[in-house]
């Protein structure tokens, strides 16, 4: 089991979500976490957006891993996204991104957390995988995908990111 | 980044000339029809015509998409309005208001998310004044601009005749100046950046970038300029807005005179200035001039809002013996004109407050933006943030870092802890809680370090923002 599917909740995967930008991609975030995890909307969506000043999260290849701190959350929190139509991201290679994972974290993040990230970074730089992302159709499959996901190479983690 | 920018004027059309031709979609909202249509036929842009302070308008502008709002109409009332429509209506996450009103910031609070919600409010026409408040300081130099809160100050000098630069190589610069460090950022030689190298010798009517502490500014000064001597007696024509502020703001450090042709504008001068002698005429009036003593002074600073005239009369200024003499100057081509003949130094007030705006739109933690030589060249800081797997600075030597050919990482400033000081002990020694450090190959880059790099042309701030840019994984 991956690291990731102990926060992924079938509830927050989102197919062929209708947002025209980043910002209403992170407005629906927020909205997202509001109603399934309680957290304040407009917390998330600042958050997402400071971590984004400082460099974007665009992997390339069409894939985003928006992420941030949050105050007062015990428990690292993720959605999947998939957009209707891809949105500009600053991306490195300059494609806009239809793959979103938003990561919510704790403000004291630990050691544990930045493996999140690398493991998301890892599992997005398999080509099946992505392929498999934007062919599903059903949720639940989609879900399926993220928590059956195994390392193939667990030492490597660290370089994927 | 999707921006939308409210108002077409100069400052409007100029932040959107410097950000058109980077990765950014643009929408510029005026009532102005032949405003919009002259942004639009030369940059790849989208305009929107309508009152900024008005929600469909807003829509229509895409604001429902926009990263960044850049409310700098000439009105305040309509940018304030439109920050809150922004908040509100838009959720827009970032909103600079520009704000020509001093009196907005003595009430913060009107400004927070509960009331107008601006983010940033801007003056320009206080940052042109502090711009020449500054350069009163300095008589001899041709840019003075502060980094890291003032910690940090960037000098601009042209070598003149009898400097003690000329013919030397700038290692001597450190060489003479015992126990301060400095650093040449940049040398400019026939419109031309030279990167300067320790043996680069320095020649006549070179444009010389120098930046170091400030608390020893006037040191490095005196070298770039031996004959370096304060201005005493200043002479202002034009009371505007900017002339006001400026004769406010000096007017108990130097001996004051403005000229105002206005009758009632000069009675507003004349109750309001305090310690400035006001006197009704036009700053082109040779015998006014003459009468007032032009030659005795050691600044005369044309500041009326009419390009021609302010051309005019420090070309006269300069003609019967005034010191120095700076003209405000609108239009860039007039800039490009003026700057060899008899003017010292030309301003153009939007390329002075352009940085203030630019900061924001600048991608990374960017504290501050100065555009320099009329927008060809910028020096800007930046925070740097992450450790050596999530940055390319972070942790590095700056000899390690992969600085693209024309950037120059000039020097940082390093916040430290303090042991707390006390107060009570008559001689207790306040410490400094920061340390200004000049850029050594081996300096290493920590962590929020605030670093202070130039770049020899705009078109590289791209690459020094990608630079200093977090890497995904970073948390």
């Amino acid at each position: 089991m991956s690291l990731i599917a102990k926060l992924l909740p079938l509830d927050n995967v989102v197919l062929d979500l209708d947002a025209s930008s980043k910002k209403r991609a992170f407005e629906q975030a927020g909205l997202l976490f509001e109603n399934h995890q309680g957290l304040a909307r407009a917390k998330v969506f600042d958050s997402l957006f400071a971590r984004e000043k400082l460099g974007s999260t665009g992997l390339g290849q069409g894939i985003a891993i928006p992420h941030g701190r949050l105050k007062g959350l015990k428990e690292a929190v993720g959605a999947f996204f998939r957009l209707q139509t891809p949105v500009a991201f600053d991306s490195p290679d300059g494609q806009p991104v239809s793959l979103l994972f938003v990561l919510l974290v704790p403000e004291q993040a630990t050691e544990f957390h930045l493996q999140l990230l690398s493991e998301l970074a890892q599992m997005f730089s398999d080509a099946q995988f992505r392929e498999q992302l934007l062919t599903l159709n059903d949720p639940s499959q989609v879900h399926q995908l993220f928590t059956s996901w195994q390392s193939h190479a667990p030492d490597q983690r660290r370089a994927a990111v | 980044m999707k921006i939308v920018i409210l108002g077409a004027g100069q400052v409007g059309a100029s932040v959107a000339e410097n950000l058109v031709s980077e990765d950014n979609d643009i929408t510029v909202v005026d009532v102005d029809v032949p405003r919009l249509a002259a942004l639009q036929d030369r940059f790849d842009l989208r305009t929107v015509y309508g009152n900024a302070a008005s929600p469909t308008v807003l829509r229509d502008a895409g604001a429902q998409d926009a990263d960044l709002l850049l409310a700098v109409t000439q009105s305040d009332q309509t940018n304030l309005c439109a920050c809150r429509i922004a908040k509100t209506v838009f959720n827009i996450p970032r909103r600079v208001a520009r704000l020509r009103a001093s009196d907005f910031t003595e009430f913060p609070e009107l400004l927070n998310d509960d009331n107008f919600a601006v983010d940033y409010p801007i003056c320009p026409e206080q940052i042109v004044t502090d711009h020449l408040a500054r350069l009163i300081e300095f008589p001899e130099a041709l840019q003075v601009l502060d980094f890291a809160n003032g910690r940090i100050t960037l000098i601009a000098v042209r070598a003149g005749e009898g400097s003690p630069l000329i013919g030397h190589p700038v290692r001597d610069l450190r060489r003479n100046l015992s126990g301060v460090d400095a650093r040449i950022a940049a040398i400019f030689r026939r419109e031309r950046a030279i990167m300067p190298r320790g043996d680069t010798v320095i020649e006549i009517d070179d444009e010389v970038f120098c930046i170091a502490d400030t608390e020893h500014i006037r040191d490095v000064m005196h070298q770039l300029h031996r004959s370096e001597k304060r201005a005493r007696r200043i002479m202002i024509a034009g009371g505007g807005n900017i002339g006001f502020r400026l004769a406010k703001q000096i007017e108990h450090h130097y001996e004051v005179k403005i000229i105002e042709p206005l009758q009632a504008r000069a009675e507003f001068l004349a109750i309001n200035l305090d310690n400035s002698l006001v006197l009704k005429g036009g700053g082109t009036d040779e015998k006014l001039l003459e009468i007032e003593n032009i030659d005795d002074m050691d600044m005369f600073l044309a500041l009326t809002n009419d390009d021609e005239n302010n051309i005019m009369a420090s070309s006269l200024a300069k003609r019967l013996g005034a010191g120095r003499v700076l003209a405000l100057i609108n239009r860039r081509s007039y800039v490009d004109l003026v700057q060899s003949g008899p003017i010292d130094i030309a301003i153009s007030p939007a390329q002075v407050s352009i940085g203030a705006l630019l900061a924001h739109v600048r991608r990374g933690d960017v504290a501050v933006v100065h555009s320099l030589r009329r927008g060809a060249a910028e020096a800007l800081e930046l925070v740097a943030h992450g450790d050596p797997r999530s940055s390319a600075v972070c942790g590095k030597r700056i000899a390690e870092i992969n600085l693209p050919e024309g950037v120059t990482i000039a020097a940082l400033v390093r916040n430290r802890e303090v042991a707390p000081v006390d107060s009570t002990h008559p001689r207790a020694r306040v410490e400094r809680n920061y340390e200004v450090l000049m850029a050594h190959h081996d300096t290493v880059i920590q962590p929020d370090d605030h670093v202070i790099v130039f770049c020899t042309s705009r078109s590289l701030v791209p690459a020094v923002e990608e630079l200093f840019q977090v890497k995904p994984g970073f948390l």
